[in-house]
This record gives C-alpha cells, sequence and structure tokens, in this order.
C-alpha cells in the first residue's frame, strides 16, 4: 500500500487520540495484574487484584500475635474480683490474659484506664465498660449463634477493632439533605459522589433501611411474566447501592457471588452468596440489639449527627478483605468468647 | 509518491457565501449574516449561518431553555447554591422523579413535581422542533424523511419518560435528569428486570445500533474512496449513474456478492438509524408491562444457555427452614 | 453471469497483491483473489471446528451453543482441545479470516481505482475484535480472558466483565463511545434521509440540489457539513465508536483493577475544591 498523503492529518488525530489515552491513563492504575477465575471458564466470572495494592494494604488484614494461653486452675475471676458479670467463670489467670488481649485489641495506646477507673477497677464509672461489657456478650453471640456466617473462625474484639478504641468503619444515619431552599432542590437521599457507594450517584445511605430495618433486598421478579412484584427501578439503585458497599468492603467485584446473567437465580451461584445473606441478617441482629441499645451509655462525642450509635456494616469487620484478616482464626485461642452469652451469663451468675 | 486520501480538505476554495434557497410566502426571512470558519472546511463546509427563525423554532427553544433552566437549578439548589460543588459535582447532580408512592399523581414540587414540569416543556420543545423540522422540509419542496427519522428517536423518548411510566401506574419509573444518574437508571432498569440482554428488541436495537455504525463506516468510506470521480455528489449520481457509484457498487458486489445503489444505500441506512430506537422502544415498553424477569422469560423459551456447574449446589437461604429469618 | 449490465468493462485485470494472475477471476458476483483463498480456507476451517465443538456440547440450539475459551490456569500456554484448545485454534482462523477478507477488499480497490478507506475502516474493527481475544488476555496473562463464542453466552461474558467493575457504565472511555455511537446512528438518520428527501422530493416537485440540502440544515441549525464533509464525519465517528470502545475494555483489568465510579475520584478531590 502506497503510503497516506493524509498522514500529517491522520496523525494529527492519532496525536489526539495518544493525548487523550495518556491523560486517561494517567488516572489509573498500571499492569500487571492478578486475576483469580471464579466460575465456569468464559464466563467472565473473575477477580481481579492489582498486586501492587494488596502488597500496601498487607497490615490491616495481619493478626496480631496472640497471647499464649492461661491455666484454667485455680480461683474464678467472679469471686476474686468484684462486678464481674461476664466471663466469670475464668481463672484469674486466664481473666488476665483476656483483659491485657482486649487492651491491646481496642486501646493499645490508651491503656487499662480507658475503661477502668485506676483506683477501682471495679466501677463501671466509665461508659467504655459498660459498652466493653456488652461487646464482649455481642461476640460471644457473634461466635456461638452466627455460625451460618462466621463458621468456625469466628471473631474477637480485634476483628473489628483492629487496635483502635473506635473501629475505622461505622456508620451513622444521614442528616437531612442541607438545602439550599424548601421548594427546590431534593437529591432524594442520592446524587452525591458519596464514598459509601464508592463515588456512585447511587444512593448513599443502604445501612438504615436494610442493615438496620429489614426492607425487601430482593426485587426482580421470580416468574418471567408479571406476577404482582411491584418494586421499583428506585426500590432496585438502593439495592445496588448495598450491593456496591459489599463489594468494595470485602475487596471483591459482583461476580464473587452472582452470575450477572441472572442476579435473582440461586441455581449458578456461588457458596459465598449464601453467606452474605447471613451476613445481612448478622449486620441488622447486631445492630438492632447490641448497637442502638447502647445509644443512652455513649456520650455526644461518640454519637452521628442525628444522636444515634456507631453501627455496624460489613466494612466494620472485612475492611477490604474477602474474609477478615484474610480468614485467621483468632477466636479459636480464647474459647471463652466462642460461648453464647447465655451460658456464660448463667455461669457467671453463680 | 504518496497519494492525497481526501481525508482532509487542504486547499479550500473560498467564494461569496451562500444565503440558501429561496423560500415561499409565509416564511421569515433567514437570521444572521453568514461567516466562514477555516477549520470547518477542513472537515466541511466552513459556512456558519444564516439560521431560520420562525415562530415554532422560537417555541421551541424557549420550552427548551425553560425545561433546561428547572433542571439546572434543581441541580444548584441540591449542592447549597454553590457553584464551585455544582461545577465539580455537576456529573453526579440530577433532577429526580418523584417517589413510587405518589403513582401517577402530580407530587409537590420539590418531591417530584418540578421533574414533571421540566418533561412536560421538554416534550413540547421536542415535538415544537419536530413541528420545524418537517415545516422546513416541505418549504423547501423536500421530501420529509428527515422529520420521519426524528420521529423514531421521539418515540424512545417518549416511551421512556411517558408511555411506559403511564403503563406502570408511577412517574418513579421515569429518568431522571442528570449525567451519571440516568446511568444508575439504566443499570437499575436491567437489574430490576431480570437483565436486559435478554430482551430480544433490546439485541435487535443493539444490531441495528451497531449496524448504523458499519453502515456508516461502510457507506462514509465507500464515497470517500471514490471522491476522485465525483462519488460524494449523490443527487447526481441517483439521477445519473456516473463511474463514481459504478465503481462503488462493484466494489461490495465482488466483496460480499451483492450491492445497493446510490440512492438505496441510503435506505438502508435509514432503516438501520431509525429502527434502532424504534426497536429500542417497543422493548422499554414491553419491559415491567408484558415481561417481568427477561432472563426467565428466555429460559421459558428455550434460549437461555447453562452451564456446567462448578460449585456445590446453593440453596436459597430464605427457603430454609430453622434458619434465622 | 450475475453481472450488473456496467459491470462487464470493469472486470479487467491485475490490482493483485499476492499471486498475480493465478487466483484472478469471479465466481459468480464474488471477486476470489488470493485472499479469497485463504479467506475460504480460514472459513471453512473455522466454522468447521465451531460446528465439531457445538457437536461435542450440550446443545444444537442456535442460541445456546457455546464455544468457551480455556480456565485461566493454561495462562498463555495451549489447551487441550475440549478445554478451551478449539477456541484458540477458532480464533486463529478468525483473525485469519478477518485479515484475509481486508486484504482482498484492498485487491478489490486497487482493481478498481478507489481509494483503500474501505479495508482501513475494516481493520479498525478488527483492530477492537483483536484487542478483546489477544491484547487485553495477554495484558491479563490468560487466553481465557476472551469471550466465549455463543450469542447469548457472549452477552453474559459482557454483563460479568461489565460488573468486575461494579458499575460499567462509569468507565469515562465508555461514555466516550458510547455518545460516539449514538452519534453515528443520529447522523446517519440524518444523512439518509437528507438524501432521500432530495431525491424523493415534495410532491409536485423536481429532484432537488445539494444547494436545497444545504439550506435544511442551515435553516434548522445554522450549519451544513456539505456532501463530502457528511461522510468524512460519518468515517470518523463510526471508527471513534469502535476505537473507544477498544479502548474502554482494554484498561478495563489491565490499567484499573476497582469499580469504575472510584476512578472519578481524581476529579472529586482535586486541590482547587475538595
Amino acid at each position: 500500500m502506497k503510503p497516506f498523503q493524509g498522514l500529517k492529518a491522520s496523525s494529527g488525530v492519532l496525536a489526539v487520540l495518544a493525548v487523550s489515552a495518556v491523560m486517561l491513563l494517567s488516572g489509573c492504575e498500571r499492569p500487571p495484574m492478578e486475576s483469580v477465575q471464579h466460575g465456569y471458564r468464559g464466563t467472565g466470572m473473575v477477580q481481579v487484584y492489582n498486586p501492587r495494592t494488596v502488597e500496601a494494604n498487607q497490615d490491616i488484614h495481619t493478626a496480631p500475635v496472640t497471647l499464649p494461653q492461661a491455666p484454667g486452675n485455680g480461683p474464678l475471676a467472679s469471686a476474686v474480683y468484684k462486678n464481674v458479670q461476664v466471663l466469670g467463670d475464668l481463672s484469674v489467670a486466664q481473666f488476665a490474659r483476656h483483659m491485657v488481649s482486649i487492651t491491646s485489641w481496642v486501646s493499645p495506646n490508651e491503656g487499662c484506664t480507658y475503661c477502668h477507673n485506676p483506683a477501682n477497677f471495679a466501677e463501671d464509672s466509665k461508659y467504655t465498660k459498660v459498652v466493653a461489657r456488652r461487646m464482649i456478650q455481642m461476640t460471644q453471640h457473634i461466635n456461638a449463634d452466627w455460625q451460618p456466617h462466621v463458621a468456625q473462625t469466628g471473631v474477637t474484639c480485634y476483628s473489628c477493632h483492629r487496635g483502635q478504641p473506635v473501629p475505622s468503619q461505622v456508620w451513622f444515619k444521614e442528616p437531612d439533605q442541607h438545602r439550599g431552599a424548601d421548594f427546590i432542590g431534593e437529591r432524594a437521599g442520592q446524587n452525591l459522589a458519596a464514598e459509601s457507594v464508592k463515588l456512585a450517584s447511587l444512593p448513599s445511605d443502604p445501612f438504615t433501611p436494610f442493615l438496620l430495618g429489614d426492607l425487601d433486598i430482593r426485587v426482580s421478579g421470580t416468574t418471567a411474566l408479571p406476577n404482582g412484584n411491584r418494586h421499583s427501578i428506585k426500590q432496585t439503585e438502593w439495592t445496588y447501592s448495598l450491593m456496591t458497599h459489599m463489594s468494595s468492603s470485602l475487596g471483591v467485584n459482583c461476580t464473587y457471588c452472582h452470575n450477572t446473567n441472572s442476579f435473582s437465580s440461586w441455581e449458578g451461584s456461588p457458596p459465598q452468596r449464601a453467606k452474605a445473606w447471613h451476613g445481612i441478617r448478622m449486620a441488622r441482629d447486631l445492630n438492632n440489639e447490641y448497637m442502638e441499645p447502647l445509644q443512652p451509655t455513649f456520650p455526644a462525642e461518640r454519637l452521628g449527627p442525628l444522636g444515634d450509635t456507631a453501627k455496624i456494616n460489613c466494612g466494620t469487620c472485612h475492611q477490604g478483605a474477602y474474609k477478615p484478616l484474610n480468614g485467621a482464626q483468632m477466636a479459636k485461642d480464647f474459647p471463652e468468647l466462642l460461648k453464647s452469652a447465655a451460658t456464660r451469663d448463667v455461669v457467671a451468675k453463680k | 509518491m504518496a497519494e492525497y486520501q481526501n481525508i482532509f480538505t487542504v486547499v479550500q476554495a473560498t467564494g461569496p457565501v451562500q444565503h440558501g434557497v429561496e423560500l415561499g410566502h409565509g416564511n421569515s426571512p433567514r437570521s444572521g449574516k453568514p461567516f466562514l470558519i477555516h477549520l470547518f472546511g477542513r472537515l466541511g463546509n466552513a459556512q456558519i449561518g444564516p439560521i431560520y427563525l420562525g415562530g415554532l423554532g422560537l417555541a421551541s427553544l424557549l420550552c427548551g431553555l425553560f425545561a433546561f433552566n428547572i433542571i439546572g437549578m434543581n441541580m444548584l439548589a441540591s449542592v447549597d447554591w454553590n457553584p464551585i460543588q455544582f461545577v465539580r459535582q455537576l456529573f453526579w447532580l440530577a433532577l429526580e422523579p418523584p417517589a413510587p408512592a405518589y403513582g401517577l399523581s402530580i407530587p409537590p414540587m420539590n418531591q417530584g413535581g418540578w421533574f414533571l414540569l421540566t418533561g412536560f416543556f421538554f416534550t413540547a420543545s421536542v415535538l415544537l422542533w419536530w413541528a420545524r423540522v418537517y415545516r422546513r422540509a416541505t418549504e423547501l419542496g423536500m421530501g420529509t424523511h428527515v422529520a420521519w427519522a426524528f420521529a423514531a428517536a421521539i418515540w424512545l423518548m417518549m416511551v421512556l419518560g411517558l408511555f411506559r411510566p403511564i403503563l406502570m401506574g408511577s412517574w418513579s419509573e421515569a429518568v431522571p435528569y442528570g449525567i451519571f444518574p440516568h446511568l444508575d437508571w439504566t443499570a437499575a432498569f436491567s437489574l430490576r428486570y431480570g437483565n436486559l440482554f435478554y430482551n430480544p428488541f433490546h439485541a435487535l436495537s443493539i444490531v441495528f445500533l451497531y449496524g448504523s455504525a458499519l453502515l456508516f463506516a461502510m457507506h462514509g468510506a465507500t464515497i470517500l474512496a471514490v471522491t476522485k470521480y465525483g462519488g460524494e455528489r449523490e443527487i447526481e449520481q441517483i439521477v445519473d449513474r456516473g463511474t463514481a457509484s459504478e465503481r462503488a457498487a462493484l466494489f461490495w458486489r465482488w466483496t460480499m456478492g451483492f450491492n445497493a445503489t446510490m440512492e438505496s444505500i441510503h435506505r438502508w441506512a435509514w432503516w438501520f438509524a431509525v429502527l434502532c430506537p424504534l426497536t429500542g422502544g417497543i422493548g422499554i415498553l414491553l419491559t415491567g408491562t408484558v415481561v417481568d424477569n427477561w432472563y426467565l422469560w428466555a429460559v421459558k423459551h428455550g434460549v437461555a444457555p447453562a452451564y456446567p456447574a462448578v460449585f456445590p449446589a446453593v440453596v436459597d437461604p430464605a427457603l430454609m427452614t430453622g434458619v434465622k429469618p | 453471469m450475475a453481472m450488473l449490465n456496467f459491470e462487464k468493462k470493469y472486470r479487467v485485470r491485475g490490482g493483485t497483491l499476492l499471486g498475480g494472475d493465478l487466483f484472478d477471476f469471479w465466481v459468480g458476483p464474488f471477486y476470489v483473489g488470493f485472499f479469497g483463498v485463504t479467506t475460504l480456507f480460514f472459513s471453512f476451517l473455522g466454522t468447521a471446528m465451531i460446528l465439531w465443538g457445538a457437536s461435542q456440547g450440550p446443545t444444537w440450539n442456535l442460541w445456546q451453543i457455546s464455544i468457551a475459551p480455556p480456565d485461566l490456569s493454561y495462562g498463555l500456554r495451549f489447551a487441550p482441545l475440549m478445554e478451551g484448545g478449539l477456541w484458540q485454534l477458532i480464533t486463529v482462523c478468525a483473525i485469519g479470516a478477518f485479515v484475509s477478507w481486508m486484504l482482498r477488499e484492498v485487491e478489490i480497490c486497487r482493481k478498481l481505482g478507489m481509494g483503500f478507506h474501505v479495508p482501513a475502516a475494516f481493520a479498525v474493527a478488527i483492530l477492537a475484535y483483536v484487542t478483546l481475544v489477544v491484547v487485553r488476555p495477554v495484558l491479563m496473562g490468560a487466553w481465557g480472558h476472551g469471550f466465549p463464542y455463543g450469542i447469548f453466552s457472549h452477552l453474559d461474558w459482557v454483563s460479568n466483565v461489565g460488573y468486575q467493575y461494579l458499575h460499567f457504565h462509569y468507565n469515562p472511555a465508555h461514555m466516550i463511545a458510547v455518545s460516539f455511537f449514538f452519534t453515528t446512528t443520529l447522523a446517519l438518520s440524518l444523512h439518509g434521509a437528507l438524501v432521500l428527501s432530495s431525491t424523493n422530493p415534495a410532491p409536485g416537485h423536481t429532484v432537488r440540489t445539494p444547494e436545497h440540502e444545504d439550506t435544511f440544515f442551515r435553516d434548522i441549525i445554522g450549519y451544513s457539513v456539505g456532501t463530502l464533509g457528511i461522510h468524512r464525519l460519518g468515517l470518523f465517528l463510526a471508527l471513534a465508536s469502535v476505537l473507544f470502545s477498544a479502548l474502554c475494555i482494554v484498561i478495563s483489568g489491565p490499567f484499573w483493577s476497582r469499580g469504575w465510579p472510584e476512578w472519578w475520584g481524581w476529579w472529586l478531590n482535586m486541590p482547587i475544591w475538595k
């Protein structure tokens, strides 16, 4: 083929394309990427990871060192200490080990006095002690009663707190939209580039309806022809918001749980989807039974703009990993956290 | 020796500006003093203007500007009248349709009333513009093919904003006015109705969309390839076939075994382009009204592919007893 | 002999790239040429492999037949025939057939004294296909990233790959590509309609002139691109659609691993207004 005389002009077009490609790519990442197949070949159900990002975030998902087990002989903590309402059936050594562990998991910089009055360890004067007691019960409840989600891996305080008094990912109810005027500019809870939905313009608080309330997450019809399904497109956007949060807080994409050719079909869904179903119910349970009732206990600086407590969503525990701490089994080293609160309280009262 | 490919005009011949074919009785005089832009002349005509601004056009522009401003004001209000945030968040901002609870009733202004008002003026603007396109053709003694092509696009627009919401009994089903929000609507629509890829009219519409790109690439390239024989003078070539049309036709006949003529290619073009919004609108209209889940519909009609099981069978936990609800 | 009434004088010798006079003839209306032979070879082989693959599969239903690429675990190696190797061979045949078709078009252009715009445009489309089944899989490290050859199964692939990035509509190159596709369709409808409205005028009028066409568009929108310009514009719009489409998929994965809405953070977080 003869070379083009219009080469000068077409090279101008190519230059524009090249410049725009460079501009686009400067906001991007670079290859190579790791990809993990998660379905039949050719379906496109693949997880894509940037190894440089994974490397950079490694520390977040590393489990801390566990203290060696303490001997279980000797007097019980409930006999030796006053006002021991939970964990009373541990030996003093085991009890002390647990307390040291909690301190390193929740308040390593603040120390024991974050929860305790140093002059009187038994006192409940600090709100943190009251909250911590309830949190211990919550942890036991998760490990004993939510095995459909946490299986035998279980959780400890570290799973959420990661060495911080307040976990890095919690949520509060959103205040009403700040309005320029009452008669115009209604955002209807969306169109905001919210971090909670990873900068999409989807509704920014899917947690209140779905992880506190029990509004329908499922919106699709179960039959080909209409059969009374009145869910709207707007409701679907809310579900999409929740799903976006779930994906990003686990560091996975939609195909981790779904074959998107039919989101609603359970046939052909990866098993992770059932785990996630239980996870949603677990979050609701914890928010309603443990977090919300603690509202009177927290001081104002720990409450949200509408005066509500911090609450749990998927990110609180997962923090970007498909399993918290990449599946590290911390709970097994703390058998006192594995039994249900009911059993524990009964024993403690004896 | 490199050969000129006629992609850009290298030497522009400029003459007196053209004031257009004379219009008959009942038309306004044209507006604007025509001027030339050299850069435009490298691709096509250099002349800008004159423009015809009659009653229909004026009314259309007024309605359109009104609707545009309502959208803009709502967006600006939603960021607290902050112009910097308006620019920063522009792609995310929107004027939203009412909540589903309002059904087809007229809601308060800030709960969807502005949205409906905008829709009304936007529709009026488009329909007035359609009338303008129709009348400008008839005043010039031309066929009304452009207007009827435009009508196909208006069909799709009205299905999305009027016909389907009415059939579904809810204004909330309409598309929000906003860049990213209307894309959210698109994704949510497919999610709600069981994957629109399985909607046969959606598939047809895409066929015509990609087909239009294919056809314009083919036709544009073919004409450019025979401009040395005057191929771009299509009207002349249609009424008096010259070597340009003959070579163009033979290229395709020898390549794929059949060919169009200089006129009929424009019929292929018109139909492909028009059928895209036409079938698309049908597909939207049938969704939710006649079919609730397109994937299940495809399964029912035996077209959905099955894949070998890679995972152990998963049971819907909601169906299992003894599970926490 | 399937010839148009003006065709005979154009059926001359010459213009071939390869093979000289050996394949310089027509079968019915079709021009053969060396690349016609290679096209037939690759097409026949590729189609036969598709049919054979379908016969080894669970169905003959046209909508459900699917030839899938290999597992990702095979990387960039050749996979066993029934584990994706067939897909790989079919892909080679497809590329062979498409490139042969394009080169045959070049030979036909040379014979007819036409510019090479058509095969050049087709080469852009081939580039898009190669981007999907070669360039992107190579950048991702496995042939398994290609799309399956099946009517609905390839759409399932599109859906799943899209959702790998949570909300593919936010991909900026995808936004540009879609805009170009819609604009191409708009422009095609306008161009087709305009020419037809001139040659099929209102009742009682003679065929119109390019001056009428220009006047019509200047009256309506103040500008008319003209008879030459519209063909340049149409070709540009169509090719831009395809090029930006190829760009939008090649960056998804190799150059971006997160959701596409998150990419827009650079704009939202610019220091001037954060």
